[in-house]
């Protein structure tokens, strides 16, 4: 994002012509496109045929005064930026400006830094606004495309196996067609074993959903659990070339249901591992504080965009990158280790930066019994 | 039997491309394939295929069908047979878009699976056509 964007029109609305100059060349020269009128009335035209991106206004002018434009322009168009200029004396007018839908004020007499600075702080706050509208229009839409997206995730193995074993069964039985045979019965139960975890992912979800997995409960060492998730994907790290580290700590006592913290990990080790790249690292930390037990799974993988992060959890809801077309998911690891974490009485959270990694924390009450009692990993 | 004419599948699923490509090889295609709609636009360029098998959704978009859009900008393959397969289709949505439509122009849609007889009818009836 440039700090002169160039498509950005600034309308300025002022009675005095000193301050309609000055801030056209202020603002002309950062490149913005400038135009300025001496009258609420021209103004408000202006902005119609204009639709600006952003409107500086002197609050305190003949005719329609600064708080009566502001919601006029609004009509025209919501998304329009108001910065209003004010007098000292009127500080208490701008307070009122703010609650009629302005952005920010300017006291005068402001310096052109001022101005500048302002301005480009606006347009930084609609271009956040706007990303998190489509962001909100992107996920209305995958809700209402939540039953066909999702008989589509079932069906797609299905259709592999279904078209492997139609081809087999019409070619005939010469060599080739052993060699295929061999290959393709291989192919049918990866593609099988990967329907059933499709399945038993839905499944989780809605029993967590309902609450059943209160009855599984015992006590456990989470340290022991994540040695073991981390093991099972060594090797795929190792294979990227990402450095998988557990550090070692102290015991993680808790009381939860082993098979789905299994899955909150799994999901998240996962995860650190596949959207990362060669020569990166994943570290895995539990600790204990103040009754909790909390495991931090930093990576320095892509990191997730500002826009997308309070969607993040929700289900087949997916970050959306150019060039990541080769990883698939299923959307449905997160909200899974989500309704896991809750479950367990406990909460995860995120931060991240995008191109410079993540870290997903999940914290869960520690169980005050001390590890003699907890039951070994299979 | 077919005459070596050269069809070009783009899916994301290697298992199902490998399956009806294998079934089309035997029945006398050369075939060609691509994972991805971006892949599809460069292979289409660069073997000119006689006929196009596009899938919906590659990674978790409905790519294929802008692909189809975009294949019909490319000079040369603005009226080359396109049959958009997916398993979006939950009935036998067998329809074709008008050639002179703006979206999707001359596509054949079938359900997947596809059936193989079926398919193997629609490539030829599609081929003769052109």
């Amino acid at each position: 994002m440039t700090e002169q964007d160039v498509h950005d029109t600034i309308v300025v609305i002022d009675d005095d012509y000193a301050m309609r100059l000055s801030c056209e060349q202020i603002l002309g020269k950062s490149g913005y496109g400038v135009r300025s009128y001496e009258d609420g009335a021209r103004g408000l035209e202006g902005v119609a045929e204009l639709k600006p991106s952003l409107v500086v206004v002197d609050l305190k002018m003949p005719g329609l005064s600064g708080i009566e434009v502001i919601p006029r322009i609004h009509e025209i168009d919501p998304g329009i930026v108001i910065v209003v200029i004010t007098g000292y004396a009127t500080i208490g007018t701008a307070v009122d400006a703010m609650k009629a839908g302005a952005y920010d004020f300017l006291p005068k007499p402001f310096s052109p830094d001022e101005l500048r600075l302002i301005v480009r702080r606006g347009l930084e706050r609609r271009r956040l606004v706007a990303e998190s509208q489509q962001a909100e229009i992107e996920r209305e839409l995958m809700k209402r495309r939540f039953v066909t997206f999702v008989s589509h995730q079932l069906k797609t193995p299905l259709v592999a196996v279904h078209q492997f074993l139609e081809v087999l069964q019409r070619l005939g039985d010469n060599a080739d067609a052993s060699a295929k045979r061999r290959e393709w019965t291989e192919r049918c139960l990866v593609r099988t074993t990967e329907m059933r975890t499709l399945i038993n992912n839905w499944l989780t979800l809605s029993q967590l959903g309902g609450g059943t997995l209160s009855r599984h409960r015992v006590d456990l060492d989470v340290r022991e659990l994540l040695a073991h998730v981390v093991g099972e994907h060594a090797e795929s790290a190792a294979r990227q070339d990402i450095r998988l580290e557990l550090t070692p700590g102290v015991p993680l006592p808790v009381h939860g249901d082993r098979t789905c913290l299994s899955v909150l990990f799994e999901n998240l080790i996962a995860n650190a591992v596949k959207y990362n790249r060669p020569g990166g690292s994943v570290r895995v930390e539990g600790t204990v504080d103040s009754g909790e037990v909390v495991v931090a799974v930093t990576d320095t993988g892509l990191g997730i965009p500002a826009g997308d992060l309070p969607y993040l959890f929700d289900e087949f809801y997916r970050v959306r990158r150019s060039g990541d077309e080769t990883l698939t998911g299923t959307g449905l690891g997160l909200p899974i280790s989500r309704r896991v974490a809750l479950e367990m009485g406990g909460a995860i959270e995120v931060e991240s930066t995008e191109g410079a990694g993540s870290t997903f924390r999940v914290r869960l009450p520690s169980c005050p019994a001390p590890s003699s009692k907890t039951e070994p990993i299979r | 039997m077919t005459r070596g004419y050269r069809i070009l599948i783009v899916d994301d699923d290697a298992d199902y491309v490998a399956a009806v490509g294998a079934y089309l090889e035997a029945n006398g295609f050369t075939v060609v394939t691509a994972a991805n709609g971006q892949e599809g636009l460069r292979m289409a360029a660069r073997h000119r295929p006689a006929l196009i098998i596009m899938d919906v959704m590659m990674g978790d978009r409905t790519e294929g069908l802008f692909a189809v859009n975009e294949l019909r900008r490319l000079p040369g393959l603005e009226r080359t047979p396109i049959i958009v397969a997916s398993a979006l289709y939950t009935t036998e949505p067998e329809f074709t878009v008008p050639p002179e439509a703006e979206w999707l122009a001359g596509a054949t849609f079938l359900g997947k699976p596809v059936d193989l007889s079926v398919l193997l009818e629609r490539i030829n009836t599609l081929l003769d056509m052109g």
